[in-house]
């Protein structure tokens, strides 16, 4: 097994072990309370409704945690010093970043794939249709994790947990809205609003473009033209953040 | 450097400094090592020796790649410290080791193990072998969150160990330890003395150098002050004589003007300490002032009275490196 490997599973194991899997057991408790209320209250939009809650629920859990570990993960161990022992091993700061980041996807992927099992169990005993939409967005949903996670590491390669949280989870609420942002400018008469509106739209990644679910919630298929797209632009974002992100590892001194 | 890796000694250092910027606008510069030259040749144990913040810990650090020069050159075995070829003869036990805690420690010395390359049935052997060196054979299985600081100090030493190092780097290995964790520890790096392992030792507790560096570099200030061994530098040093002195008051003593070391009056005794040169005339002037002298003997120069005269040598320079 390889040094990246190594660094990449014991990131796994170490969510593992601080109990994060408890997020599955959350969603499907959720799970259950929405389709146990939904089966009462809707009459025709049962698929519709659980799909949205189902993904819904999903995305929220898992961006709430991929802000939590991304953040802190490598500025906790810069103040707890684990970083000293790992550093001075034969591996180059740029590696052991990167098995960082892979075994934080690891992480978030093992959980997205048990919560989507949970979620398709769910739909089958009701006897929903599990739908081209649905596996698109969940693949939206996944490239959308990765870009808040790459995110994430750059912040807490140089601030702390906390700084790299906020800044993080502003990212992803920004990153939603830039589209209304952008619109907003076009529609304003004020020239600097039109060029911070426009500067915003093309500085922040438009988490928009990863986000299939309304389509999997009106069960709109997904073009792979689109998912391609989609995911070279998400790619694009966590390849940029991540250069970063070595560039300001590399040159940190660890006092 | 052009020298060969395996020809070339397992640490150079020349020129070496490091300016720390510090302050809310970064606009202060804290000189924490000042034109530092060291080297160390194959199967020594080095002493680094200093109080809290002569630059020693940034030396090591240095060598380790955690922090970066300002100027100068250090090398391993004739080679930049961050070349994962010369890292893989490295053992790093850093001050206060910090491990993951929610590995057990023998899930921590492992995964150190996989990063120097190690894997099957060689590594668990040597995994199996290291925790046993350091006595934590019986312990290994339990999560680190539940170790004792002597239990961390002892598996971070194996992680260390784990690659069969040609030259361990050890930052403070014995502070924060009891007595008998100190006994230990002192047992293992001796240990790895014998298997010849070059040892480069970082420490401000004066008694461990003399037990164990064959040579010691005393920093003060980022800047070296005496280098040599530990024998050397002792007897560098002119001798003294310590002398028992009754019946004459130390006022008295005082006036006649010799150069004491030391002057304590004990009950109805004093106690002094002159260069050796002066002592014979010493003894006479007691004798002809009606004094009686009841032991004349050779003072042993220590190392911490070395390390004290170091200190008052660079008397002017602030502790911790000087603040610009």
């Amino acid at each position: 097994m390889s040094a990246f490997i190594a660094m990449a599973w014991n990131g796994f194991r170490e969510a593992r072990r601080n109990r994060v899997t408890v997020l599955v057991g959350a969603f499907a408790l959720l799970l259950l309370f929405a389709t146990t209320l939904v089966t009462e209250v809707t009459v025709s939009t049962f698929d519709r409704v659980v799909t949205d809650f189902g993904l819904g629920v999903m995305s929220l859990l898992l961006v709430f945690l991929s802000i939590y570990l991304s953040s802190g993960l490598i500025s906790r161990e810069i103040e707890r010093r684990t970083i000293f022992l790992m550093v001075s091993k034969p591996m180059s700061r740029t590696r052991f970043l990167l098995a960082r980041l892979a075994g934080n996807m690891l992480t978030l992927g093992v959980l997205l794939l048990a919560m989507t099992l949970l979620f398709w169990v769910e739909l089958v005993l009701h006897r929903s249709p599990i739908t081209q939409p649905q596996l698109a967005a969940l693949w939206g949903l996944y490239l959308e994790l990765f870009v808040l996670t790459c995110a994430g590491f750059l912040m807490s390669t140089f601030a702390s947990q906390l700084v790299s949280a906020l800044v993080t989870t502003g990212l992803y609420f920004a990153g939603h809205l830039c589209s209304d942002i952008y619109n907003l400018g076009v529609k304003s008469k004020v020239e600097l609003v039109q060029w911070v509106s426009k500067a915003t739209y093309y500085s922040l990644p438009n988490l928009e473009r990863l986000n299939f679910r309304p389509r999997a919630t009106y069960a709109i298929d997904v073009t792979a033209a689109e998912l391609g797209t989609a995911t070279l632009y998400a790619l694009g974002w966590g390849v940029f953040f991540c250069v970063l992100a070595s560039i300001v590892f590399e040159r940190r001194d660890f006092r | 450097m052009t020298a060969t890796p395996a020809l070339s000694l397992p640490v150079s250092i020349r020129g070496l400094s490091k300016t720390y910027r510090v302050g809310f606008f970064l606009n202060k510069h804290v000189k924490a090592l000042q034109g530092l030259d060291l080297e160390i040749a194959p199967g020594q144990v080095y002493g680094l020796l200093g109080p809290n913040g002569a630059g020693k810990s940034t030396t090591i650090k240095i060598l380790m790649g955690l922090v970066r020069a300002s100027e100068g050159q250090a090398l391993l075995f004739g080679e930049p410290p961050d070349r994962p070829h010369v890292r893989r003869q490295v053992g790093f036990l850093p001050e206060n080791p910090s491990l993951y805690e929610y590995l057990t420690g023998r899930e921590f010395v492992t995964l150190a193990g996989r990063i120097f390359g190690m894997s099957g049935h060689d590594l668990d052997q040597r995994v199996e072998r290291v925790l046993g060196e350091v006595g934590m054979g019986k312990a290994s299985d339990l999560q680190i969150r539940r170790y004792s600081k002597g239990m961390v100090q002892r598996t971070a030493l194996a992680q260390a160990l784990i690659s069969g190092p040609r030259l361990l780097v050890l930052d403070e290995p014995t502070s924060g330890l009891d007595p008998l964790g100190r006994r230990q520890m002192r047992d293992l790096i001796l240990a790895e003395r014998k298997k010849g392992t070059t040892i480069l030792f970082c420490t401000h507790i004066i008694s461990d150098v003399e037990s164990l560096c064959d040579r010691v570099v005393v920093l003060v200030g980022g800047r070296r002050v005496q280098e040599g061994s530990v024998q050397e530098l002792v007897s560098a040093k002119a001798p003294s004589v310590e002398m028992v002195v009754h019946g004459l008051p130390l006022e008295q003593l005082q006036s006649l003007g010799f150069t004491y070391e030391q002057a304590q009056q004990l009950d109805s005794r004093v106690l002094l300490r002159v260069p050796d040169a002066e002592s014979h005339s010493l003894l006479q002037a007691v004798i002809n002032k009606g004094g009686r002298v009841s032991r004349v003997q050779p003072a042993r120069f220590s190392l911490e009275d070395l390390f004290l005269d170091a200190m008052k040598q660079a008397g002017d320079q602030m502790v911790g490196g000087e603040i610009q």
